[in-house]
This record gives structure tokens, sequence and C-alpha cells, in this order.
């Protein structure tokens, strides 16, 4: 839609506006960027805007920084970055598998065996706990089981009710979305500190949070990729199926890097929600694998008002996002995105 | 589409994950919410019916933070979803320096809403914030930003306005500009205003995506917590606590498992009933101008 591009007093109006929302959007970002170049006088002395006019830049909050008296930043780093690189890498695959499964092969499933995989999955699990006294997380791992075993056999019978298809499971799958999180954090949480018990450590692990995270990403890997791959073109995949080509190299080899521009989107976006993430890490991290978000927190109770140290902490969160920003808008110039919303 | 067992390899893992995790915690949430169980000081679980819910509907803080998370959610996607088609409409018609625009109106959305939390905490501090100057020299009177219970609302809708418009600008501008060319120059040939042209061709055919947009924000508010656990931690009192916060408070403070477990359900209903309610206002809007 661009019939008639803004020209004249329009085109001006609407620079002042774009323009106004850039200082707003910028402002915050520089004035976190300078603060971290402050020296303690120059925080507590009142604002102060321009560095070498204003105030002397000084590298003291960095050098504390990187030097490690102010706790075990690196660690803290690295733990945040593997845990958001694999998880993401993780969802996207898994993600893009199953979005692949769903655009190319019919499934059913059936009403019935998803409401027996509920009632056997709560029932058994509270008889298992408050009948037979089994330990929670015993209960809950037998409970999954087999409720699972049963719901998928259920399915194989030709019962009556309603039978779902593939746009039910990707609405399965999209409507995760609307639980609010701290319902599953806490849970996971309980069941995490259960299974500790038992000696299986969850909690503070990298597996614990990563499985965590990759839950919650796919949703909208699912939902995002479906639409790239429904783009795609089959013919290719046809000429490749008469050729007896197995099906795993099909998706690996053709598909994947066919729908490249589609997975790097989802993946930067899978990304920024990992990275960023507070709720899941403040409840199942506490030390080892705790995430920079959460450490950020709790930055603002330990020291009050030393904003240098604190803008300097809150600076190693963003500008990894800030250069991701950079690749999503190329990408968005592209008319990439465009198909995603539909 | 074809048949070929090897579909069940694909799905499973993403299906399993999703079950485990997400479902599987969910019905042990359900489960738990009929009980009566603490982890400190340790006590058996008893089942107490629906005494857990029934404690929360009569009690004046689990309606304090719906309100407090309604305002929140209703009035930032508000503001977002106006200033975002704005700023959308703009670039979508080549304003000067739209590329570039482009790029940095993104970047709000990527930044941790923890890390943007303190900033704002920087920029709104009474005596060392660059807020308070800029009211000073205006004219106007110190405003206590964060401790004041409708001021710190303000601010915290304010935040979730700086870093979610963006959102709404990226999936506004992809619908924009996938909308035919070929109405407007029939608009232009009627010698339609553009005014005109906004109101009859291009805010309709939006519509669709308007609602979806508003819709994904206004869930993703209500589940607001990182902003206002660093920026007010609930407070003043609990004037700014929203339902998140509530719950964590709740569960993580005081170990009241069954309790809390039946204020997240309750939660869920809340925004489930939401969500009926405004599908159901949109819906013979969305029928008309399919």
């Amino acid at each position: 839609m661009s019939v008639r591009d803004l020209k004249g007093k329009r085109g001006w109006l609407a620079f002042a506006g774009c323009f106004a929302w850039f200082a707003f959007t910028l402002f915050p970002l520089y004035w976190v960027a300078i603060t971290s170049f402050k020296t303690p006088p120059d925080v507590v002395g009142g604002p102060t805007y321009l560095p070498f006019i204003d105030f002397q830049p000084s590298l003291n909050a960095w050098r504390d920084l990187f030097s490690g008296v102010r706790g075990e930043f690196y660690s803290n780093f690295w733990s945040s970055a593997i845990v958001a690189v694999s998880s993401a890498v993780f969802a996207t695959l898994l993600g893009t598998m199953a979005a692949y499964a769903l655009v190319r092969f019919p499934f059913r499933v059936r009403l019935v065996s998803g409401l027996v995989f509920f009632a056997v999955a709560m029932g058994g699990f509270l008889l298992g706990r408050d009948v037979l006294d089994f330990p929670p997380a015993t209960a809950s791992i037998i409970a999954f089981c087999v409720a699972l075993a049963l719901s998928v056999l259920v399915n194989r019978f030709n019962l009556p009710g309603k039978v779902m298809n593939n746009d039910d499971i990707v609405f399965w799958f999209v409507s995760q979305r609307l639980f609010p999180p701290i319902v599953v954090a806490f849970a996971l949480f309980l069941l995490y500190s259960e299974m500790g018990k038992m000696g299986l450590k969850m909690t503070d692990t990298y597996g614990g949070l990563t499985l965590a995270y990759i839950a919650f990403s796919l949703p909208i890997v699912v939902w995002l990729m479906r639409d790239f791959i429904a783009a795609l073109p089959l013919e290719v995949e046809e000429a490749a199926l008469v050729d007896n080509v197995p099906q795993w190299r099909i998706f690996f080899g053709i598909v994947l890097p066919m729908a490249r521009p589609g997975l790097i989107a989802t993946f930067v976006i899978t990304l920024a929600f990992t990275w960023n993430e507070f709720l899941f890490a403040l409840f199942l991290t506490n030390s080892e694998w705790q995430t920079l978000p959460v450490l950020i927190a709790g930055q603002n109770s330990q020291r009050g008002d030393e904003w240098w140290a604190i803008s300097a902490a809150a600076l190693v969160a963003i500008i990894p996002m800030i250069v991701i920003a950079g690749l999503l808008g190329r990408l968005m110039r592209s008319g990439l995105l465009s198909g995603a919303v539909k | 589409m074809r048949e070929d067992p090897v579909k069940y390899l694909f799905l499973w893992p993403a299906f399993l994950v999703v079950l485990a995790m997400a479902i599987f915690p969910l019905i042990f949430s359900l489960a738990n919410s009929f009980m009566s169980l603490r982890l400190v000081p340790p006590m058996p679980a008893r089942f107490v019916g629906t005494d857990n819910y029934a404690d929360l509907l009569t009690n004046p803080r689990f309606w304090q933070t719906v309100k407090t998370t309604s305002i929140i959610a209703f009035t930032s996607v508000a503001l977002q979803f106006v200033i975002g088609f704005g700023i959308a409409l703009a670039l979508v018609k080549r304003v000067r320096g739209a590329e570039f625009f482009r790029v940095t109106f993104l970047m709000p959305m990527l930044v941790a809403p923890v890390a943007v939390a303190l900033v704002a905490r920087q920029i709104f501090n009474p005596t060392m914030g660059p807020l308070n100057e800029l009211a000073s020299f205006l004219g106007f009177p110190n405003l206590p930003y964060l401790t004041d219970p409708t001021w710190a609302l303000g601010s915290l809708i304010a935040v979730e306005i700086w870093q979610w418009t963006p959102f709404v600008i990226l999936l506004l501008l992809a619908g924009l500009q996938g909308l035919p060319e070929d109405v407007y120059e029939a608009a232009e040939l009627e010698n339609a205003s553009p005014w005109q042209q906004f109101w009859s061709i291009t805010f309709p055919m939006m519509l669709p995506v308007s609602a979806a947009v508003v819709f994904i924000r206004i869930v993703e508010s209500f589940k607001i917590i990182d902003t206002v656990f660093v920026m007010t931690g609930g407070g003043p009192g609990v004037s700014t606590e929203t339902l998140t916060l509530f719950a964590y408070q709740e569960g993580f403070k005081k170990f009241n498992l069954g309790y809390t477990s039946a204020l997240s359900f309750l939660f869920l209903a809340v925004v489930l009933i939401m969500s009926l309610i405004y599908l159901a206002i949109l819906k013979p809007y969305l029928e008309k101008y399919k």
C-alpha cells in the first residue's frame, strides 16, 4: 500500500511525529549508556547529560564489572548465553519438525484420548501421592507415563466423539501462550524440588531451565514455521520422494535449507524471548545457572543508587539484543515477516 | 498430504516436551488447588474442595490485583495500538528516514524488561533523574513518580508503551504492506480525502490484523511481572501489585501451595473470560469486513 507517499505538510508532520517517537525510544538507551560511564558524584549530584561537557566519563564501572569485584558476573553471563542460545536452537529445530509434520502429513487425535490423559494424569497423581503414599515426584512420573500410554491406546480405537485434525493441534500448541506462565513456573518449581529429593537435581541446572524454555518457545515456533513451510514449493520434495530419498534427508537436506529465512527470523524471535526471560529463571535457578535478568533485578535491592554499576550490568544484557534488533530490522525490510501475519 | 509413519518422529518430540513441561504441571497445579498444602511449616496434604477459591474470591487483595492488572493492560495496549498504527502508517507511506526509523523503532521490544525497568527507575528518580529536572524546568512541581499510587501506575504504563509499541508497529506494518493497491487507486479517482481513505479502506481492511495484535498484547500484558517487580515491587503498599506478582508473593514467600495454585487458576479464568468477551464483541465486525 503506497499509492500516495506522504508529501508536503503532511510529510513533515509525519516526520515530526516519527522523530518525537525516535527521541522517546532512544533517550532511555542513551541514558543507560552514559550513566555507565559516570563517576558517583556525577550521578548523585543531579542529572548530567553530555559526556566531556557535563561530566568526565570514566571506565570505573566497567572495570569493576569485568574484574569481578562485584560478584560472579562472568559465570552468570555465560549461563545466560548458553541457556538462551541452546534452548532457542532446540526449540527452533523441534518446532520446525513439528510444523513440517503438521503441514505435510494428516494427524487425527480423538478428543476422548485428550480427556483420558487429563483424567488419568490428575487422578493417578492424587491416588499415588495421597492414597498409596508415594513421594510426589514418583507419583507424578508414574501418572504421566500411564496417562500418556492409555491415551495413545484409546486413540487407536474407533470411539465416538470429536476427532481433531492438524489445525486443532496447531491451536493446541498456540493456546499454551494464553496460560499465565506463573501457573506452570510454580508447578515446575515444586516438581523440580520433589525430583531433587529423589536424587535427580533439576532446580538450578542447565537441563531444568532449558527444558522449560524449549516448552515455552515451541508454541511460537510452530505457529511461525507453519506459515513459512506451507509457503515452500512441494515439487522439490515430490521429486526427491520419487527418487526414494529417505524422509529425514528430505527434511534436513531440502526443507531446512529452503526455509532458511524463516528459520532465522524464528530463531531470532525465540532467542529474544529466552535471553530476556525472567519468571522461570527466578523460580528455577538460584546460583550456578542464574541468568542475567535475575542477577540484574537483584542489583536493585543490593546496591540501591549505585547507578553507574547497575547501568553497566544492564547494558551487558541489552547490547546483544540491540545487535539482534539490527538483524531483525534487515529481515523485516525484505518483507520476510509478512507471512507471519495471517 | 501424504501418509508415512515417520510423521510421528517429527511431531512427537515437540509434542512430548510441551505435554510434559506445560500441560502436566498445569494438571498438577489444578490437583493441588483443591488441597490445603504448605511447605513451610510442612503440613500433610488435606482435601479442602473449593475452599481456596472461595477464600480468594472474598479476598479484597485479589480483586485489587485484578483491577491493577486490567488497568495496566487495557490502558497501555490502547495507547500502544493508537501510536503504533500512526507510526506504521507513516512508515508504510515512506516518511523521510523511514528505513532508519524502522530499525531503531524495533529496539525496545528486544531489551530485557528487567533492564528497562532499571533504567526507568533512574529516569523517574525524584532527585537524580532527568524527568523531574525537565518538569521543574517547565515549571511543574516535582512529582513522586514511583511513590504515589496513581503516578506509579502511570509510570508502569509509560514503560509498557515504550517497550511494546514496537511489537504493534512490526505486525501492523507487515499487515499494511499486504493491502492491495487497486482499492486506493480507485479511491484516488473518486477524489476521496486521505481521512476518508483511512476510515473507509485502511482501517476496515486492517481490522483482522489489528484484532489479533491487540489480543496478543492484552494476553501478554496480563502476565506482567518483571517491570513491576523491579520498578515498584508492587508498592506503594500493594497499589501496583499485579496478578503474577501476587501469585509470586504468595507462593515463594509464604509457600502456601494450594492457595497459590488456586490463585493461578483464577488468573487463568480471568484471562479466558477476557478473551471470550473480547472475541464476542469483535466477531460481528470481523465478519462484516470479511
